[in-house]
């Protein structure tokens, strides 16, 4: 995949490695040619120049580029990044780095932007799913929020603690994705039973998080 | 540089000049077409503000989609207008992101 990054700070660099490494063209856009001549590895192209602008981004080859992602470390240049990418070029993906949470709700389709990435939010489920058993973390939201993926530590006295897959009545919404269970994975089932202390993890769409809840939580939570 | 197309007021001559079949555009490609408003969309009032126009000539059909506003004054059903942009393919045909419009007589 054709794949431009602008931004080449520590994220943009690591991606641009990451990404190329893994047999993608990938080329890295910065205004700061140190930042830029800082990445060495082979296959990466580099381009210097401010990527707000449309000739850095026509030059970076945007027009048929399958991936754009704008990382860089200001919110409003990722914003004019992705709306540029999307207005002026069609790029099917566009991908942005949300700096400041409080920006979040401006990243999505009105801006160009396909998936918004929030480092902050991010930590934030990690931190909620490290402290809690027995409630629902919601870990990503796909769609812009029509459909989620959430996670639930089945605790002592949940409904679902010792019943099959199928007999939870679960919304057709919802599927159960994955179940970690002393450090493995399960592969869901219709007839897995649900023990105490698994990792549920959830697809679901729509307004099933109640339901969910109640299901694999109980009334109280 | 502008962020926003603008209409451009130096193309007076819009009605004379030939313009591409919807049909044979290509995706990711600037160009201009011409056509009929067909459809217009808008969305409910608590989603983003977004204005969906299906634009039909003898050939096809194209929509071009406004964001962050809800309609175009003078933009209404059965209007010619010409929009100029950059297409991408969508599952409902070519599709084009804040296009700059003119409206024809």
């Amino acid at each position: 995949m054709k794949i431009i990054i602008a931004g080449a700070g520590s994220v943009g660099r690591y991606m641009a490695e990451q990404l190329s490494s893994t047999g993608n063209e990938v080329t890295l856009i910065d205004s700061d040619a140190n930042a830029v001549s800082r990445i060495n590895v082979a296959g990466v192209t580099t381009a210097v120049g401010d990527a707000c602008e449309l000739d850095t981004l026509a030059k970076a080859g945007l027009a048929d580029a399958d991936v754009v992602a704008a990382v860089t470390g200001d919110d409003e240049d990722n914003l004019v990044i992705s709306l540029l990418a999307k207005q002026e070029f069609a790029v099917p993906r566009v991908v942005a780095r949300v700096n400041n949470p409080n920006n979040e709700w401006m990243f999505n389709e009105m801006w160009g932007v396909d998936v918004s990435v929030s480092t902050p939010h991010l930590l934030t489920a990690m931190v909620e799913e490290a402290v809690s058993v027995g409630s629902l973390v919601r870990i990503m939201k796909f769609e812009h929020g029509k459909a989620q993926l959430a996670e639930v530590t089945l605790a002592e006295g949940s409904p679902a603690v010792g019943r099959r897959i199928t007999d939870l009545g679960l919304p057709r919404e919802t599927t159960i994705v994955a179940i970690m269970r002393d450090g493995h994975v399960v592969a869901p089932q219709g007839d897995t039973p649900l023990h105490q202390g698994d990792e549920v993890v959830v697809l679901m769409t729509g307004d099933c998080e109640d339901v969910v809840q109640r299901i694999l939580i109980g009334a109280s939570a | 540089m502008s962020v926003f197309r603008r209409r451009k007021d130096d193309s007076p001559a819009v009605e004379e000049i030939s313009y591409p079949a919807i049909s044979s555009l290509n995706p990711r490609v600037n160009a201009t077409i011409r056509g009929r408003v067909v459809r217009i969309v808008k969305q409910p009032a608590q989603g983003l503000p977004t204005l969906l126009v299906r634009i039909e000539d003898e050939s096809g059909f194209a929509t071009a989609v406004w964001s962050g506003r809800r309609s175009i004054g003078g933009l209404d059903l059965g209007r010619k207008v010409v929009i100029e942009g950059v297409p991408m393919a969508s599952a409902s045909g070519l599709r084009f992101f804040n296009p700059a419009y003119t409206l024809l007589p």
